[in-house]
């Protein structure tokens, strides 16, 4: 990989992004080569907004986005498609084209953008298919999948040409945890294995856990915090602590004014987020059951 | 893909029985090509009874790389030659364990053997009755809902009809009445210069009147609706289909067929005729004007011909014919968008279906109705 060198794979310079107005503001961020960063928030914060920006399917409303050091939005149209064949996305909704099988699926973007010969595609295909477990279904139509199966092949198609960056829009939402654990394997794999690197859009506490190096929380319309998974769980920003110990707005009850920005992770934990007597055995410093 | 970087070049030494593959640079999508075509030379070398791939000189491996080794390494297999790999870096390592442990090449559903030619004729067979039987359930479940209406123990969606008797209807009256004048016109032109010759000239108004009557506006419209409203149907309920929302309806306990497919039918049972009218109203008008132009014939002259010429039982052949149209046209439609299978395609395949299926049917239904009155004594 050339863009290895000291640019980071994808860089966000004071970037809003929106539809009409803006969603998120003075989004800054960096992605080195081989880690998997986590995007957070909740339900609405932008995060797979932010992610239609970082693939090119929707223009910064101000700011820059930096892909392999290069402005994705300043490029021409062919140089920009270039650009995004280096990396991959598995879509949240999978995406997978109903009227082909699922090894012409996965196999759609060796066919199309590589020369490499009919065999060697094949048995990479297969061999993705062994990856994300699901060896002998290529035959099949995706249709006949059920949801898991299909986001794993989504996944075996966002990485074939095994791009140098990969974005994953909530890999493992709505599964069950051993299919949501295999998924979660296969990308630790990518990024071990083929030294890939990996953005995931996610809510899943466990699976952050389990795979993220660095996570970004989003929320107000902004970055809340970001680090590694230890120091946004100890974060004092009330939206990341919520986030972070599972505390709904009704058990929060009525927080003082925010702390004004993401204070250093070694902080002490905030002072009571609520007062209500049901969340007492929840308050910082009071072991997590 | 990028141009390749630093091409990969292989350096092959053989001694006796082995040989030794010293790869260098990237092992990588843009480089695979060609070290596929290296490697499989070296496969067909006589002699050869072990292989080592030295990657001491390789740079990155990615899955291509490992794919090519992989298919190297079964074809060498095949002929009792074995395969080493020696020098591999931790990364190279892990990449060829934890990906290069595809099963040996891609395997075939074992259970699922090709049906032979006769085995899918039976079952194109038994789909098709299948289809057929499930067309006339819709039918039957169609009349019940209607029947329940008719007897207000059901309501309609508010609106629905009407709504749908717009589209349907209303929006296609311009290409109807573009499309019957023009065919008026055309047969009063055919027609007068044919009996012309025989100082005929007046019977152009039976012409134009009993052919447009009797078959080409009833026909004609039922063309455009199938065009129009017939794909339409079929669309949409192949997409709530694909979108689930006739499940959706279903476990509601709300009949998708009482929802959906009544109102449909009960639209298309007003537009298609109504459609009809104005195409004979249309295309009779179109005659008068030509005969006006041509035959100097007064548009009076040319309607009590029209009057005298098609009688009642003309007229009811075909405005009757023009609800048997209507309702192939609805009931093709909806039965073939209700059973859109899962995907995009089968909404474009249940479309273009429902306009193949819906002319062909008129087309079958027509000659039926003109070889029944023929019989009748009817011309």
């Amino acid at each position: 990989m050339t863009a290895r060198a000291a640019a980071p794979l994808l860089e966000c310079r004071d970037v809003s992004v929106g539809y009409d107005r803006p969603i998120l503001e003075h989004v800054d961020l960096r992605v080195e080569a081989g880690e998997i960063v986590a995007l957070l928030g909740g339900s609405g914060s932008g995060k797979s907004t932010l992610l239609r920006a970082f693939t090119g399917l929707l223009p910064p409303l101000a700011g820059e986005i930096l892909l392999f050091g290069q402005s994705l939005y300043e490029l021409s149209l062919e140089d920009r498609r270039r650009l995004l064949q280096r990396t991959g996305t598995a879509f949240q909704q999978e995406a997978l084209f109903s009227s082909m099988s699922v090894e012409e699926n996965i196999a759609l973007p060796l066919r199309e953008l590589t020369d490499l010969p009919g065999k060697v595609i094949r048995e990479m295909v297969a061999m993705r298919l062994a990856a994300v477990g699901l060896s002998g279904y290529g035959p099949r139509p995706p249709a006949s999948l059920s949801g898991g199966q299909r986001k794993r092949i989504a996944l075996a198609r966002a990485s074939i040409l095994d791009p140098a960056l990969i974005f994953c829009d909530e890999p493992s939402a709505g599964l069950d945890p051993s299919v949501a654990a295999s998924i979660d394997e296969t990308m630790v794999m990518f990024r071990d294995a083929l030294g890939l690197t990996l953005i995931v859009v996610t809510h899943e506490l466990e699976s952050i856990r389990a795979i993220a190096d660095r996570g970004v929380m989003l929320g107000r319309g902004s970055v809340l915090a970001q680090g590694t998974i230890d120091e946004l769980s100890e974060s004092r920003d009330p939206t990341v602590y919520q986030f972070f110990h599972r505390i709904s707005d009704d058990a929060l009850g009525e927080l003082p004014e925010a702390p004004a920005a993401s204070e250093p992770p070694a902080a002490p934990p905030p002072t009571a987020p609520a007062a209500s007597v049901r969340d007492a055995d929840r308050r910082p410093g009071t072991p997590q059951a | 893909m990028r141009a390749p970087v630093a091409a990969s070049s292989t350096a092959v030494e053989q001694q006796g029985g082995t040989a030794v593959v010293r790869l260098k640079g990237e092992l990588t999508i843009p480089h695979a090509r060609a070290l596929r075509r290296q490697l499989r030379a070296l496969t067909r070398r006589p002699h050869l009874r072990e292989v080592t791939l030295d990657f001491s000189g390789a740079e990155r491996v990615d899955s291509s790389g490992i794919a090519v080794v992989s298919l190297t390494r079964r074809e060498l297999e095949r002929r009792g030659v074995k395969l080493e790999l020696s020098a591999l870096d931790e990364r190279q390592r892990a990449a060829f364990e934890r990906l290069g442990r595809a099963p040996a090449a891609p395997q075939a559903d074992a259970d699922a053997v090709p049906p032979g030619r006769i085995e899918r004729m039976g079952e194109r067979v038994l789909a098709g009755l299948e289809g057929a039987r499930a067309f006339l359930g819709l039918v039957a479940e169609t009349l019940r809902q209607t029947a329940a209406l008719l007897g207000r123990r059901a309501r309609l969606p508010a609106g629905a009809v009407s709504g749908q008797i717009a589209t349907m209807g209303a929006d296609g009256v311009p290409i109807i009445a573009l499309l019957s004048c023009m065919l008026g016109t055309t047969i009063a032109f055919q027609t007068i210069t044919q009996l012309e010759r025989f100082g005929a000239g007046v019977f152009v108004a039976d012409a134009v009147g009993l052919s447009m009557v009797r078959e080409l506006s009833p026909l004609i419209s039922a063309m455009i609706l199938t065009g129009r409203t017939g794909a339409a149907i079929a669309a949409e309920l192949g997409t709530m289909r694909v979108r689930s929302e006739i499940d959706a309806l279903s476990v509601m306990g709300i009949s998708p067929v009482r929802f959906l497919i009544v109102p449909r039918i009960l639209a298309i049972t007003v537009a298609g005729p109504a459609l009809t009218l104005v195409s004979m109203a249309v295309a009779i008008s179109g005659g008068m004007l030509i005969a006006d132009a041509v035959l100097d014939m007064p548009p009076s002259a040319f309607w009590v011909r029209v009057t005298e010429r098609v009688s009642m039982g003309d007229f009811a052949h075909g405005f009757g014919k023009s609800f048997v149209f209507s309702w192939i046209v609805g009931f093709s439609g909806s039965h073939l968008g209700m059973r859109a299978g899962g995907d995009a395609s089968s909404v474009g395949a249940a479309a273009t279906r429902t306009v193949v299926t819906g002319i062909s049917l008129i087309i079958l239904v027509d000659a039926i109705f003109a070889t029944v009155s023929s019989l009748g004594g009817h011309p």
